[in-house]
């Protein structure tokens, strides 16, 4: 057995990875509906504003055995009927069901697990909490929460009604990232002083507060405004928004450090140990993007955000890189292996990926972590702490941009030090009924 | 393939927002407070504007703000851009306000103040807030359930209490979410009789697990509930006891999950020890090594998998037992764990296993070095090259090489000398390979990339990426992998190589690799020691040996090595001479291109004739000559070119030579169905570095490409050069 491992690829080497690491099955009775014992193992899964991204997030799910998707809800009619599609022709039939109304879909879809939210970012917090008091385990697309207290909100929610929760940062459960994490995590680049993080190199840390110019409004079949606006301050239609163009939008979207930060603060926040806890000291740098601010953990180690423009540090989307004396470690999109200081680490890939599998009883894809999570009701990879916190990070970021000034944070009582002004950035009035 | 796709991504990103200018800065100067006030009292000014001073105010306004943003709480549009504002101001002033409105307001506005007066914790909002738990209007009593939790206080628990009994549906909901936010920041007590009045309810399962474990958390040391709950035939109650464990520290509740994992179901038992994997007790080490050795299957694997994440090496001997079950997902999950148990003590009984087990533990041992990665096994792995199994041998021997600082270099020799099979000669060949190339000593110098081709073996299409490739280096790569993330995918589909030619230290190399392996380009030097062994070594072993230090002497490279190899075409032995002859013509530096030359002409062996005819047309584009010297050297070894893949090797080597007899070289093989695609690929590199000049023949010549090439990438590029032409 060992000969034939010793010879697996490193691709072959994760898809089996993938696989091995599935824990057993725990019979539908877990799932919670109430003593009903399902007639198959599946989990029974629904969507909540399926677009994009989201398709590709089903097109993970769907292939699993033991999943069966039966709803979609969305206040836009076409993005609706196109994850009908995609679902009806999977499983040849015409059983999907759209919904448009979101609380009404989770009143009536009792028999539901779990939800796939991929909502735009302004949703994405307050339709993992109002799934989750439904009492649905939520596998919810990054950025996961607008401000710190929605982040905080969704923590208290998973915790409140034990709901299992995973955010996309499905890096977090890649091999190449895990080596890395794991590099760090069992000293084997020296004591870390600085780990870096690779941000969106597109768009800008300080966002549009214009309006797009107002357009008729479509029927309330097609697109239901008020509901795609959410707890979002009130603005005229634009079907702009609707195609994508949301992002760069303070209401909206979390800025360029929140695009990738999302991914690649979390890397960095796991691998060194601050999972649990935000970046407690940001430098503010002036340029028009957060490129090159540092920020320190209380640990002592050193996160810079990197836009990379010039390709030095990495060769993909969301790089991370980490340095220590005894040498550094990186990984972004794409890569077949990291890229390590010295050759010679990569002889323990194979085995640190293993490890990590073996010592957290985590498979090697973000979507299957999710599904096995559902059924032994296991801490997820990506759990609502580690959303919340790093995303705190995100936030404090874009605030030290926004404000163009040095700030420091206390994350244990969530709020800036001494900094009255920047606390009232860390959470937003919702807009009625939307408010959690 | 990706990489082109996340380039256009970018670009297309780039290009929108570029066009995007940011709309006013998102924090005013606290100065400009009065002219927002303004605004928002302005009977002209617009929603837009409106919305923009409340924005602005939310940031800096002061008490002075207040009444004009108190005014908006009763507009349906600007009350919630008025909260947006009030909301965050740490001003009691605000509380006393949004106290006024609450008893003035109605519908969303309504909803709004209560939903802010809920995030400011205002205690006086209790009692009017409580009335409006008896609306008729669900979204209003909803709305009131959630605030007066946010407040939280025993007069906020009193209201909620009162109106659980008559709620239903989802206003139910909301005063159960009011009486979990009311228990979580009380605490004590109190927290426990909200939450045993919860639990106990007839509603949604997740209310009733939610609060069950707020009832186990909150009576902190007591943990009879736990271990009732821990019985429970109700799947939701004992999960949720289970999962609460995960918040509670302490061995109590370890041995309160120990005893409850005797009996019960399978999914209670499997559930119990995930969760006592993950809370790395090493007190549930027993209750988890007794559940593995027996029971239902789904429920020893569990257990076999927990032991790992608690750590402990006493469990070593359970493991290594259970690798010799009978099931092999059992033997395979006992493998799995004990691979990854931390510990020297695990490597001490790994070693003992190799040193004194059976054959089967032995090679379960060297399964188990490998995972691990235990350098610290050399002395046992090299007392098991000698052992009497010949698959113990070569599987330690192969080992040996894997591990980094395993062993010496001469101790290998050693192996090899005494190897007593072919399979020993091969592994030990592996390991001496493998630690030379480990440990060659990289040397300070520059890189130069010469050239470097990324493509599809044949006609698929391929790119020039030497300024790819020469960027990695002088980005500090030592080496280069062939992927489409470095250069893009110029054969969707197909499998493709890189041909990479360097000079390094001076020497110029060549390299050529399949997709996703790697050129290390640091120019390196094998240990000066490591070829006087093998050198040494040649001189005293017998044929089969010799041929197989030969081979490591090719990956040694360098004057000494080749001073050997050279040696060694002279051998007694023929099979030693052909070897000696064969690894000449694959040499990756030029210093052998004379004698393949002569080879070329001079070799009887029709199989040493076509090596060494591919050697010289691999190493003439390497020489330090003019390149009338070059194309002469190829001239001269046309007449032996007769198959097919020489042709095409020609071609890609003329594709480097910048001439015009090249491209007429090149031309002449565009007839050729087999070699027209390759031709066309040498004359449009060939071109590329001649315009401007010569634009009679490139023009004559890229017309004909693009008559005879159906490769999109080549005509593309002969488009290019065509209109260079016209320039």
């Amino acid at each position: 057995m060992s000969r034939n491992k010793s010879k697996l690829t490193r691709r072959a080497f994760l898809r089996s990875a993938a696989v091995a690491a599935v824990p057993m099955i725990v019979p539908a009775t877990v799932f919670g509906r109430d003593g009903r014992v399902a007639p198959s193992e599946r989990i029974i899964l629904g969507g909540i504003g399926i677009g994009n991204r989201g398709s590709h997030d089903l097109r993970w799910m769907l292939p699993e055995s033991d999943v069966q998707f039966v709803a979609t809800c969305d206040p836009q009619k076409y993005r609706a009927q196109r994850v009908k599609d995609m679902v009806d022709t999977r499983y040849g039939n015409k059983d999907c069901k759209i919904y448009r109304n979101t609380p009404e879909f989770l009143a009536e879809r009792t028999d539901i697990d779990a939800l796939l939210v991929t909502t735009g970012d302004r949703w994405h917090a307050l339709a993992s909490i109002l799934a989750m008091r439904a009492g649905k385990d939520v596998y919810s697309e990054k950025p996961s929460a607008m401000t710190v207290a929605e982040g905080r909100a969704v923590v208290e929610t998973a915790k409140r009604y034990r709901r299992i929760y995973q955010t996309g940062t499905q890096r977090l459960s890649e091999g190449n990232f895990t080596f890395c994490n794991e590099m760090l995590r069992l000293g084997r680049l020296g004591e870390v002083h600085t780990v870096r993080a690779h941000i969106a190199p597109w768009d800008a840390a300080e966002m549009r507060h214009d309006w797009l110019p107002a357009q008729p409004l479509p029927s309330k079949d097609e697109v239901d405004w008020d509901a795609w606006l959410g707890p979002c301050p009130w603005r005229p239609y634009n079907a702009a928004y609707c195609q994508g163009r949301w992002r760069g939008h303070y209401d909206f979207h979390t800025s360029c450090i929140g695009e990738w930060g999302a991914h690649t603060f979390a890397s960095c926040q796991v691998a060194m140990g601050a999972g649990k806890t935000a970046a407690i000291e940001y430098g503010y740098v002036p340029n028009e993007s957060g490129d090159g601010m540092v920020t320190r953990f209380a640990n002592g180690i050193k996160m810079v955000l990197e836009r990379d423009m010039g390709k030095k540090l990495w060769r993909g989307s969301c790089g991370v890189r980490y340095e220590g004396p005894e040498g550094w470690v990186a990984a972004a999109d794409g890569y077949s292996l990291p890229d390590v200081s010295d050759p010679a680490m990569l002889g323990d890939f194979k085995k640190l990926v293993n490890d990590y599998m073996a010592r957290t009883q985590r498979p090697m894809s973000h979507v299957r972590n999710f599904l096995d999570c559902v059924k032994s009701r296991h801490e997820t990879v990506a759990n609502p702490e580690v959303m919340h916190y790093t995303m705190t990070t995100v936030h404090c970021a874009n605030i030290c941009m926004w404000l163009k000034r040095d700030l420091k944070y206390d994350p244990v009582k969530e709020r800036f030090v001494n900094d009255p002004q920047a606390d009232r950035f860390l959470s937003r009035a919702m807009r009625a009924p939307w408010i959690i | 393939m990706f990489k082109q796709r996340l380039t256009l991504i970018l670009l297309l990103a780039v290009l929108l927002f570029s066009t995007v200018s940011v709309n006013g800065q998102t924090v005013a100067p606290a100065s400009e407070q009065d002219k927002f006030i303004a605004v928002i009292q302005s009977q002209d000014a617009s929603r837009k504007e409106k919305n923009d001073a409340c924005r602005h105010l939310s940031l800096i306004a002061t008490k002075k703000a207040i009444p004009a943003l108190v005014a908006l709480l009763a507009d349906e549009d600007m009350n919630h851009m008025a909260r947006y504002a009030l909301e965050v101001m740490p001003d009691n002033a605000v509380n006393d306000a949004l106290l006024v409105a609450l008893d003035q307001l109605d519908g969303k506005p309504l909803v709004g103040v209560m939903g802010s007066l809920g995030v400011r914790g205002e205690t006086r909002a209790v009692r009017p807030m409580a009335k409006r738990l008896e609306s008729p209007d669900p979204m209003i009593a909803q709305a009131a359930a959630r605030a007066l939790g946010k407040i939280g206080n025993a007069r906020a628990v009193r209201a909620l209490t009162q109106a659980l009994p008559g709620s239903s549906g989802d206003t139910k909901l909301a005063v159960c979410e009011g009486l979990f936010r009311c228990a979580e920041g009380l605490g004590g007590a109190q927290a426990v009789e909200i939450y045993d009045q919860l639990r106990q309810l007839k509603i949604p399962h997740q209310v009733r697990a939610g609060g069950l474990r707020g009832a186990i958390l909150a009576r902190e040391g007591d943990l009879d509930l736990l271990r009732a709950s821990l019985k429970s035939e109700d799947y939701i109650l004992f999960s949720a006891a289970a999962q609460a464990t995960l918040e509670m520290p302490g061995v109590r509740v370890t041995r309160a999950l120990n005893a409850a994992l005797k009996g019960g179901p399978a999914d209670h038992q499997i559930l119990i020890l995930g969760i006592l994997a993950k809370r790395g007790d090493a007190a549930a080490l027993p209750a988890i090594s007794a559940a593995a050795q027996q029971g239902d299957k789904a429920v020893r694997v569990a257990a076999i998998k927990a032991i790992a994440p608690i750590g402990a090496a006493s469990a070593v001997g359970t493991l290594t037992a259970l690798m010799k079950d009978g099931d092999t997902q059992i033997a395979q999950a006992a493998q799995a764990s004990l691979a990854a148990l931390p510990g020297d003590e695990v490597d001490s009984v790994v070693r003992a296993m190799l040193e004194e087990g059976d054959k089967e533990t032995q090679l379960q041992a060297l399964a188990l070095i490998d995972l691990r990665r235990m350098a610290n096994a050399a002395s046992a792995l090299f007392k098991a090259a000698k052992d009497d199994d010949a698959d113990v041998r070569a599987a330690s021997i192969r080992m040996l090489g894997d591990l980094q600082g395993a062993v010496q270099f001469s101790s290998l020799i050693d192996l090899l000398l005494e190897a007593q099979s072919a399979k020993e000669i091969r592994a030990t060949e592996r390991a001496m390979s493998a630690t030379c190339t480990r440990d060659a000593q990289s040397t300070s110098g520059r890189v130069t990339i010469d050239r470097a081709v990324y493509g599809a073996v044949g006609a698929g299409g391929s790119a020039d990426v030497t300024k790819k490739a020469q960027k990695l280096v002088e980005a500090g790569a030592q080496s280069i992998e062939a992927s489409n993330a470095n250069f893009g995918d110029p054969a969707s589909g197909l499998v493709k190589q890189l041909r990479i030619e360097f000079t390094a230290r001076g020497v110029k190399q060549v390299r050529t690799v399949k997709e996703g392996q790697r050129v290390t380009l640091l120019a390196s030097v094998t240990p000066p020691a490591y070829v006087d062994a093998l050198c040494a070594a040649l001189r005293q072993t017998t044929p089969d040996k010799r041929r197989a230090l030969l081979r490591v002497l090719r990956v040694a490279q360098g004057p000494q090595a080749l001073e050997a190899v050279r040696g060694a075409t002279k051998d007694a032995d023929a099979d030693v001479r052909a070897e000696a002859i064969s690894i000449i013509c694959a040499w990756s530096s030029v210093e052998v291109l004379p004698e393949v030359l002569t080879l070329t002409r001079t070799a009887t062996d029709q199989k040493v004739k076509i090596l060494a005819l591919r050697g010289a047309i691999r190493l003439i584009p390497l020489q330090e000559v003019s390149v009338q010297e070059k194309l002469a050297g190829f001239k001269a070894l046309l007449p032996l070119i007769k198959r097919t893949e020489e042709k095409r090797l020609l071609l890609g080597s003329l594709a480097v030579v910048p001439a015009p007899e090249a491209l007429a070289m090149a031309l002449s093989y565009m007839d050729d169905n087999t070699t027209k695609n390759e031709a066309c690929f040498a004359a449009v590199a060939i071109a590329e570095k001649l315009v401007p000049r010569n634009r009679a023949a490139i023009t004559e010549a890229m017309q004909k490409v693009l008559k005879t090439t159906s490769i999109n990438s080549i005509k593309k590029r002969a488009r290019q050069v065509l209109q260079k032409t016209r320039q």
